[in-house]
């Protein structure tokens, strides 16, 4: 186990039953820092996601990838996430007859050495809530069952507030999204990263729309294309994006090649 | 309750045995007439819901009792009682509510089973044995439930339970068939009759030992605006046999029944569910969650049937199993028959695995794949286990629990 700190991607390639989608990923996520990943629709951003969280039906042919040193891809999904590996999913599950609370405590005491007592996990669930001002009646109803796309993608967030991982991977939070809705997460993580439990949470922001990027600042934006990261910049580049979308990007490399 | 000597008849229920058991002065409440009649009817009729399939191997009407040999308990002798007291709600054996409310009873015995009863509860009502009467009297609304466990020691037992809910009353009746003895059967009958707009909320739970052979019938006929709900928990016996009907023979009924089984290891369940929509303006809900693990087997046959002339029947069923292994088989046969015009009707059926993307999900968050698929099967069962009355869900939450863990 090395001893650098960070989520550090190299050389990663994976395919689907057989296709290649990712083509040699290099990346590094540091602690504390917001690095937006941005590419059209195809491009292999989720894969990315999938990949590194564990999920069985993306195979890994290559690269590496570690988590504050840890070899993440040793790992079963569960471990990823008890190492400090947290993903919110663009589509999460809906799981009829599991209550919120239920789930959130039982994922909290999963992934902490410390379990709380029934008090002080209310205490700390009723905090985030007031921070992500969200209605305690979240907590009552079935996880994701019958919930609104904005109402899921809230309860993304209650649940990366309740965990604190080391590193989140936001897929495609946005999608689906209003702009009420929008400002509303993008709300969400700013209040996180001003909370002493998140400050050190670098986060991987995985979006094809500037627009999420207006709420959640930007240390770095990569832009991915056919399973390739082709260019990484500041923020002005997914300012850049949002003028010219990604063609001026794929004629760059057109011409490049 | 005290304790009794146990007499029992040798050859398992069989005529000879009929007669010992209507020679007893307690088993009076019942003509020896009325038994023998009842013997007849489930030695001529067929228990088969349905010809046995690829895999449901069991013949219904094959069962050899002969092992059984029926328990001839005194009265009251089967039935715990558990009740809030109340000065007029009747709770009392059989024999006693012949003879004390000798109206209600005999008005209300037989009324729901009428005269063509299933093969089973011919049995149960033939050898009708320990049970209980229930009473609740016009516009007595009764907040705490009463709680009956019957708990079979040998042998055969055949308790009838009998709930009679008057005008306008309102109770919830919970049945528990509980033991740890082997080789035993039980052959019980739970009938309702719900007066108008009365509310009558019953819940049989069912954990026999292992080798056990549980057989239910829960019947109930309701008057004009009369809600009637069935729960059903299926946990125990290596074969349980239940059967669920609510008569809808009067407007504005409300019929509703909610069930949980989930054979594990080499255990067989069989329930069938019926709701006769005779009578249009009425209402009916059916909601079945099941699961099996290890070699566990299941059938579930659900009917719902509207009446020509029940026009504005509204009807649900809806039937959702999990298997938790490769050997575990449930065969779901919701069945609709409508022959009214102007209805709505609903019904459907899922049978699965654990989605494996519900799976990754919580895996994703930390859980272990076992604490994982835990949790989703139990909460599968949950929006079933929270139409019970609320003094048992922790005790079927409990038993789920142990089922998924082995």
């Amino acid at each position: 186990m090395s001893s650098e700190r960070g989520l550090r991607i190299r050389g990663l390639r994976v395919s689907v039953a057989g296709n290649e989608i990712l083509k040699g990923i290099d990346l590094d996520v540091e602690p504390g820092r917001v690095h937006a990943l941005m590419g059209p629709n195809g491009s292999g951003k989720s894969t990315l996601a999938f990949a590194l969280t564990g999920h069985p039906g993306y195979s890994v042919d290559g690269g590496s990838a570690t988590l504050d040193g840890t070899d993440l891809l040793a790992l079963a999904p569960d471990k990823r996430a008890k190492s400090g590996l947290f993903l919110s999913f663009q589509y999460p599950a809906a799981i009829p007859g599991v209550k919120v609370s239920n789930f959130l405590l039982a994922t909290r005491n999963a992934l902490k050495t410390d379990p709380l007592p029934p008090a002080k996990f209310r205490q700390l669930v009723f905090e985030k809530m007031d921070l992500l001002d969200m209605d305690t009646s979240f907590l009552g109803r079935y996880l994701n069952d019958g919930f609104s796309g904005g109402e899921k993608k809230r309860l993304e967030m209650l649940q990366l507030a309740v965990l604190a991982p080391k590193y989140a991977i936001l897929d495609e939070t946005d999608s689906g999204l209003d702009v009420d809705a929008l400002r509303a997460v993008g709300e969400s993580v700013g209040a996180m990263r001003d909370d002493a439990s998140g400050k050190d949470t670098g986060f991987l922001i995985i979006t094809h729309y500037p627009r999420i990027l207006q709420h959640i600042a930007p240390d770095v934006v990569h832009v991915m294309l056919d399973g390739r990261i082709v260019t990484s910049g500041d923020a002005h580049l997914a300012q850049t994006i949002e003028r010219e979308g990604y063609d001026t990007i794929r004629e760059a490399q057109s011409a490049n090649a | 309750m005290p304790s009794v000597a146990v007499e029992e008849t040798r050859g398992g229920p069989s005529g000879r045995a009929l007669a010992q058991v209507s020679a007893r002065p307690e088993a009076a409440f019942l003509s020896a007439e009325d038994r023998q009649r009842a013997f007849e009817r489930f030695e001529e009729s067929s228990a088969q819901r349905e010809r046995p399939g690829r895999y449901w191997k069991i013949d219904l009407d094959a069962l050899d009792l002969s092992n059984y040999d029926p328990e001839i308990a005194n009265p009251g002798n089967l039935a715990e009682v558990d009740m809030p007291p109340h000065d007029r709600v009747v709770v009392t054996d059989l024999l006693t509510a012949s003879r004390r409310h000798p109206d209600v009873f005999r008005q209300a015995l037989g009324s729901a089973l009428g005269d063509a009863p299933s093969k089973f509860a011919a049995l149960a009502r033939a050898f009708a044995s320990g049970g209980a009467f229930v009473y609740v009297p016009p516009g007595v609304a009764l907040d705490a439930p009463i709680e009956l466990n019957y708990r079979p020691r040998t042998g055969a037992s055949f308790p009838y339970t009998l709930v009679v809910a008057g005008d306008g009353a309102q109770c919830t009746v919970v049945v528990r068939t509980v033991s740890d003895a082997t080789g035993v059967l039980s052959c019980g009958v739970t009938e309702v009759v719900a007066g108008e707009r009365a509310r009558v909320d019953v819940a049989c739970v069912q954990s026999l030992a292992p080798d056990a052979v549980a057989i239910g019938t829960c019947i109930a006929t309701g008057s004009a605006g009369a809600f009637v709900h069935f729960c059903s928990a299926q946990f125990g016996a290596r074969l349980a046999i239940e059967a669920l009907e609510i008569d809808v023979d009067a407007r504005e009924m409300d019929a509703n029944i909610s069930l949980l089984f989930f054979p594990r290891d080499e255990q067989h369940v069989d329930v069938l569910s019926t709701v006769e929509h005779r009578v249009g303006d009425s209402r009916s809900d059916t909601l079945v969650k099941s699961a099996a693990s290890g070699a566990g087997q299941a059938r579930y046959l659900g009917n719902i049937r509207i009446h020509p002339s029940a026009h504005l029947s509204d009807a649900r069923l809806k039937d959702d199993a999990l298997l938790l292994s490769r050997a575990a088989h449930i065969d779901s046969v919701p069945a609709l028959e409508i022959a009214a015009n102007d209805v709505k009707a609903y019904h459907g059926a899922t049978v699965g695995a654990i989605d494996e993307a519900l799976l990754f999900y919580m895996e994703s968050r930390g859980l272990d794949p076992q604490a994982a698929e835990r949790m989703i099967a139990l909460g599968f069962f949950e929006p079933a286990v929270e139409r019970f009355p609320a003094s048992v869900r922790a005790e079927l939450r409990d038993a789920l629990e142990a089922k998924v863990k082995k």
